[in-house]
């Protein structure tokens, strides 16, 4: 039998309800932590090198040794050597603090689109699988619409329609992730919403909102996330090409996608240390973040291993 | 089979309906005026109002909305799809001088998807967690990560830094110059291919997987067929449904991935089209070429879900 809500379970009389033993939440927390690093080591290196990189972009000033956007006019594409350890672009900007630089970019990018798109998407889906009916049947539709684009071409459409910018570029991005978000979760509530305990706290006089609200969308977190984490490397890629094709943030701020599109603008053979940098930061970037995404697959639910 | 396919093709016009749709809501009603795309903010700021409007009526965005739609439908539908803005070409012309390449990009990048991950999840799926499974799943993920145009960039320097090699500039048609035209296509659609076998590869690993576990493959075994028998015979065809569908949804990714990836090789096909007309911000081509991979997309859907029906008669009847 499926635990009931505490607060909607019926007392039984004679009795006394067990006091709640709650862990406190840094325990829980870290508990979860050490619980993951022992069933995914592999998930969890790649999951602190994820980390790495967010401090990194988060500490940019602090760690980048020049200024990404500063010439050093008698360092001009230059190829590797100490002092400028990535080499120099044409104009002499230092192209090891650009890619540290990048990683704010990319990854402000693609966390807002996720926290924008996904999570619209699927909120969405959560209203339209419990509400099921018309609603979901217009929902289907907009969303097969939606779905219809590769998510690459919709995202340069909006980005363009809507000119360059940091905003626009999370927009674009965010209404490609909403499909997927809609999709996925639709479907997990589509199964919860049969279960027992959700006929039961229904049969005890829930409203729809509490149904949703407490009953069924905890068991959507697992999902959301392993979501969430699979759609950052989409998010970062789709970021880079955006760049990378002209239509991302506009320079001189430093993307990863807009040093590649710069590199090629470098001449008619771009220098090799141009293109490597910023593309393996792209790699090793999502590559972490797929990583850690299949490592809380497996711990959260193994069972989605197909679904995402 | 039939009503499934008259159903099926019903639902895919209603989708290109909407896909127009959005299309135009996307480009067109989306805040951003389209002068401001064709001339830059700056530009925008220097036009004055009266050129403002003469350029609007021009370009015949003063009229209303439905208007503007239905005139864009009836461009699709004469077969010219509209204007450059920039370019006397009309769009029509363009893709069908450009699409021949980026349609065999595409075609060759998915049997070199197949080619590659099929294997690869073979030998994955009939040791798991072995040696050979642990390096080709590191691998597959590993190229799930990697951006092809990025890749697609380094294959062009490392072919000029060692052998001096460049791939030729100008488009040569498949029936001209056969040589000529592979040497454009091959270097995107390995990018491209070796991006989608690494989905191929583990789809068809876990579909496998679940597949090895069935009765039906037990029984081949107890009657006594040897392990290749088993797998090619048995598992490998109904392993291979799922693999079919995910093929659709990944053509889409190739005909978008093109997009960068044509541009870091410098082939002249459809996806560099969409670039120009990006870096031009040229709505109007944008606005066709957006439509026309999209089309393209819901009907290359439409007969994967038709193929699969075909061969799954569980579907059909469903």
């Amino acid at each position: 039998m499926t635990a009931l809500d505490p607060e909607t379970a019926l007392p039984v009389e004679g009795v006394p309800p067990a006091p709640p033993r709650r862990r406190s939440i840094a325990r829980r927390i870290g508990g979860g932590l050490w619980n993951f690093g022992r069933r995914s080591p592999f998930s969890a290196f790649w999951g602190c090198i994820a980390v790495a990189i967010i401090l990194m972009a988060a500490a940019a000033p602090l760690i980048a040794p020049y200024d990404p956007l500063k010439s050093d006019f008698r360092n001009m594409a230059k190829p590797p050597f100490p002092g400028h350890y990535f080499g120099t672009d044409q104009i002499g900007r230092d192209t090891l603090s650009r890619v540290i630089y990048g990683a704010r970019a990319s990854l402000t990018v693609a966390i807002g689109a996720v926290l924008f798109g996904t999570t619209l998407g699927a909120l969405w889906g959560l209203a339209s699988g419990y509400f099921g009916g018309r609603f979901d049947i217009i929902s289907q539709r907009i969303i097969e619409f939606l779905q219809s684009f590769p998510d690459l071409i919709l995202a340069m459409a909006i980005a363009m329609a809507l000119g360059a910018g940091l905003d626009t570029v999370i927009i674009a991005i965010a209404i490609t992730r909403i499909p997927f978000g809609g999709r996925v979760i639709r479907s997990v509530v589509l199964s919860l919403k049969e279960m027992q305990y959700v006929e039961a706290a229904r049969g005890l006089g829930a409203s729809h909102l509490r149904l949703m609200a407490r009953h069924i969308l905890p068991q959507c977190i697992a999902p959301f996330l392993i979501l969430a984490t699979a759609h950052l490397g989409v998010a970062i890629i789709i970021e880079a090409s955006l760049g990378f094709l002209g239509v991302g943030i506009p320079p001189p701020t430093p993307t990863w996608g807009n040093m590649l599109a710069d590199s090629l603008n470098a001449g008619l053979v771009p220098p090799w240390w141009l293109v490597l940098f910023p593309g393996l930061a792209i790699t090793i970037t999502v590559l972490a973040f797929n990583l850690l995404g299949d490592g809380i697959r497996d711990v959260l639910d193994p069972r989605l291993r197909s679904a995402v | 089979m039939y009503t499934y396919v008259i159903r099926r093709l019903a639902f895919g016009a209603l989708t290109v309906v909407g896909v127009s749709i959005v299309v135009f809501l996307v480009l067109r009603v989306l805040p951003g005026d389209p002068l401001v795309a064709i001339f830059g903010p700056e530009g925008f700021t220097k036009l004055s109002e009266a050129e403002r409007a003469g350029y609007m009526d021009q370009l015949g965005l003063s009229d209303p909305l439905v208007v503007q739609y239905l005139r864009w439908v009836g461009d699709i539908a004469s077969g010219s799809f509209g204007r450059s803005f920039f370019r006397a070409e009309s769009v029509a012309e363009m893709i069908a001088r450009r699409g021949p390449l980026t349609a065999e990009i595409a075609l060759i990048a998915v049997v070199l998807s197949w080619v590659v991950g099929i294997p690869v999840a073979v030998v994955s799926a009939l040791r798991p967690n072995s040696m050979a499974d642990n390096v080709s799943r590191f691998v597959s993920i590993l190229f799930l990560a990697v951006p092809g145009f990025w890749l697609g960039m380094l294959i062009v320097l490392a072919l000029l830094f060692w052998f001096g090699y460049r791939a030729p500039l100008a488009g040569a048609a498949l029936w001209n110059d056969p040589v000529g035209n592979l040497q454009i296509v091959i270097g995107p659609a390995v990018v491209l291919g070796l991006g989608q076998a690494a989905y191929i590869a583990r789809m068809a690993r876990s579909s496998l997987l679940e597949v090895i576990r069935e009765d039906y493959v037990r029984t081949a075994r107890a009657k006594g067929l040897n392990g290749r028998r088993v797998i090619s015979r048995h598992a490998l065809p109904n392993a291979l449904l799922p693999v079919i569908t995910l093929s659709g949804v990944l053509l889409g990714f190739v005909l978008a991935g093109s997009i960068p990836v044509e541009r870091a090789f410098g082939v002249p096909g459809l996806g560099y089209a969409m670039f120009t007309a990006v870096s031009e911000r040229d709505v109007f081509v944008m606005q066709n070429l957006v439509f026309l991979y999209a089309v393209v997309f819901v009907v290359l859907n439409i007969l994967v879900d038709v193929t699969i029906a075909w061969l799954d008669p569980r579907i059909r009847y469903r």
